[in-house]
């Protein structure tokens, strides 16, 4: 008869300490993108609290009318793009760094945690002139490659972190077993870096699709701007086409999403063993 | 075997990165002239544009217009990029408020020669082409007038039947309209913008028509303008929603769609959305009412247009297209699909113009020879910046009550007044 007693207060100490702290946490967050579904799904000048009617003009605004058909293909080719580039150069670079000891390793750490304060802006210019000379303007190449660089020194950082956590012993004992040091880190290695690829993998991608800066000052091209330029159509310089706003954020928030939806387990995991490990 | 793979794959991945561009080019091979258009308001109006680049390219089988829509938020950095960058394009969308900046860099061919030529000359508003000319240190046309803009009191007619007809009847409209719980008379635009608005609205109230007296000094702190300035920052909370401290245009819009805020002060831009939210027929537009002194004053909006950039292959054509733009029909249809001013003067005179009350309330007040207006000082490289980041934090500050209208206008005086001497030595004025 006494279990029951102490069960009751331990769920309700439980639902307190836990439940209703994240639920309201949750309500916090979930708000505002509630409203995005509300103005995206009613019509133009409605208030009412819930999508009702139901109306998908303002999708079909942004999907015809501003062109989002094109963005979002051209963001999907930059942010793949980026992703796989990054992914591989961190992997190589993450591996030099975790298993090499060279004169001036710690200053390239360094260097690295540094760029990470040199904000986008500033680069425009110097960037835009080298994109030029190599005829890379107007072309989702400069975006490509923009972003990767901009995506490399983290992405390095944490990817180094993830391979310093896999032993050594187990690269050498393949060594021994007649592997090439190459072949020993893709059978043995390379297995065991999936969440730290992931990690990498997404923290690319959704960087690269959120790029609006390089997106814009790289490209003047109509038919090769990126979902973040899309978006910034919908306000105007005397007007603003909220629901519009609205559908393009739920289409530009829609594969970030889902790719958070899928990864997120590895994505906490390869942070966290990027983040402590140097 | 594996390794190979990879480096292959990698190659293949890298040749297609620098190699999956669209390019640019000026000749598309087919004989054709191709220039490059920059919309600096791209999205709303982006298929205005395309309409009339479609009837350019009717008019000119030889001229192909390309058309990139650029974000207002973005323009100036985007212009800015390209100067460094030397890959402007060859006709854009500038405005005066940083008309003075391009023309700065050397970015901007003037127009006068192909205006004097053209069958547009003298059918351009001469108060347009006036300010255009007075923004720039050397007098000379970098930019054709397209349109330009007035600032208005937007109202709701079903619950102001009679708008007021001087700053007092107003203050006294918005505090009779204000309803608790959550009706109001009026909003404030507190966040981004607030400082050119505050501006019309003072010296609409004050009758001072000029922005600098004969010493240079500015005017902005006229116990006149201090005046009004108390008067309308004591609205803030009492007839205006508390969120209004950080209302940017679209906020302030958006509010003003919900049909619970009585007055608004905005331009004439927005009236499209405004139909959207309530229906044309229960929207109304006033201009700036006149202050105690009965005189109409209004503080000129700037001017948007199209210049041809000094880095283009094909000014001619470049030319041809922005003359196109601001000829009878075009301007006409421009201004009638976004609701603004024409600057071609026969444009001005079409029956869309009559048929549209606020854009008659505008052109009427704007034609009234009773009218004054003034001009503000875009030709001061710094005139963004003093009325944007360096004094919208302020004007919060007096709306939340944590600085004197009087100290707020005597720091905008002062930077006014500084950035004015700076813009005299260097212009040998």
């Amino acid at each position: 008869m006494s279990a029951p007693r102490s069960a009751a207060p331990g769920r309700r100490g439980r639902v307190l300490r836990l439940y209703a702290p994240l639920g309201l946490y949750l309500l916090f967050t979930i708000v505002p993108f509630y409203w995005m579904l509300v103005f995206a799904l009613t019509p133009a000048g409605s208030t009412a609290p819930v999508p009702w009617p139901v109306t998908f003009d303002h999708f079909a605004t942004v999907w015809n009318g501003l062109g989002y058909a094109v963005f979002f293909r051209n963001s999907v080719i930059v942010g793949v793009w980026s992703l796989a580039v990054t992914t591989v150069l961190a992997v190589m670079g993450g591996y030099a760094l975790a298993r090499y000891r060279f004169r001036g390793r710690t200053l390239f750490m360094v260097v690295l945690l540094c760029t990470q304060f040199i904000p986008g802006a500033m680069m425009l210019i110097p960037l835009f002139t080298i994109f030029k000379s190599l005829h890379l303007i107007n072309s989702l190449g400069s975006l490509i490659v923009a972003d990767t660089v901009f995506n490399l020194p983290l992405s390095i950082i944490l990817m180094s972190g993830f391979v310093s956590a896999v032993p050594f012993s187990v690269e050498e004992a393949a060594m021994v077993d007649g592997c090439t040091r190459p072949r020993a880190f893709l059978a043995v290695v390379l297995p065991q870096l999936r969440p730290g690829l992931i990690a990498v993998g997404s923290f690319a991608f959704i960087h690269t699709w959120n790029n609006f800066l390089f997106a814009l000052m790289f490209v003047s091209r109509q038919d090769s701007f990126t979902i973040p330029v899309g978006l910034s159509y919908t306000i105007g310089e005397y007007s603003a086409d909220f629901g519009a706003l609205a559908a393009g954020g739920v289409v530009a928030a829609l594969p970030v999403v889902c790719v958070f939806a899928v990864v997120q387990r590895y994505l906490v995991r390869g942070i966290s063993a990027g983040a402590v490990k140097g | 075997m594996k390794i190979r793979t990879a480096w292959a794959a990698f190659a293949v991945l890298a040749l297609a990165a620098g190699g999956c561009g669209s390019g640019s080019g000026s000749d598309d091979g087919s004989g054709k002239t191709t220039i490059t258009f920059w919309d600096n308001n791209g999205g709303a109006r982006t298929p205005v544009y395309q309409e009339l680049i479609k009837r350019f390219e009717q008019a000119n089988p030889t001229i192909h217009v390309e058309y990139v829509g650029v974000p207002i938020a973005s323009v100036q950095q985007k212009y800015d990029t390209a100067v460094a960058g030397g890959d402007t394009p060859d006709v854009g969308g500038v405005t005066t408020s940083y008309l003075a900046n391009l023309v700065g860099q050397q970015a901007l061919e003037p127009a006068d020669d192909w205006l004097a030529k053209s069958p547009v000359n003298g059918k351009l508003a001469k108060p347009m082409l006036d300010s255009v000319r007075a923004t720039v240190p050397d007098g000379k046309l970098y930019l054709v007038p397209n349109t330009s803009n007035m600032d208005v009191v937007w109202y709701l007619k079903d619950l102001l039947p009679t708008p007021p007809g001087t700053w007092d009847e107003f203050f006294t409209d918005a505090d009779t309209l204000t309803k608790a719980p959550d009706q109001y008379g009026y909003t404030i635009r507190g966040g981004a913008g607030s400082i050119f608005q505050v501006l019309a609205e003072m010296y609409s109230y004050s009758g001072i028509s000029e922005f600098f007296d004969a010493t240079g000094k500015s005017t902005v702190n006229d116990p006149k303008n201090v005046e009004f300035l108390t008067k309308m920052a004591s609205l803030y909370k009492k007839d205006t929603p508390e969120a209004d401290v950080t209302n940017d245009f679209p906020k302030m819009v958006a509010q003003f769609g919900t049909g619970k805020i009585a007055m608004m002060h905005h331009n004439l831009g927005s009236y499209n959305d405004h139909v959207k939210a309530h229906g044309a027929d229960k929207i109304g537009a006033f201009a700036l009412p006149a202050g105690p002194s009965g005189k109409r004053t209004i503080v000129a909006n700037p001017v948007d247009g199209f210049a041809v950039f000094k880095n283009s292959a094909h000014k001619d054509a470049a030319w041809k297209f922005v003359e196109f733009l601001v000829s009878k029909e075009s301007n006409s249809y421009w201004n009638s699909k976004t609701g603004q001013i024409p600057a071609n003067t026969e444009a001005q005179t079409d029956s869309w113009v009559a048929a549209l009350p606020h854009l008659k309330t505008a052109v009427d007040t704007l034609a009234d020879p009773g009218t004054t207006v003034v001009s503000p000082p875009y030709y001061l490289p710094q005139f963004s910046s003093i009325t944007k980041a360096d004094t919208e934090p302020l004007f919060q500050k007096v709306l939340l009550g944590q600085m004197k209208p009087q100290a707020f206008l005597d720091t905008l005086a002062q930077k006014l007044t500084d950035a004015q001497a700076e813009w005299k030595k260097a212009h040998g004025g």
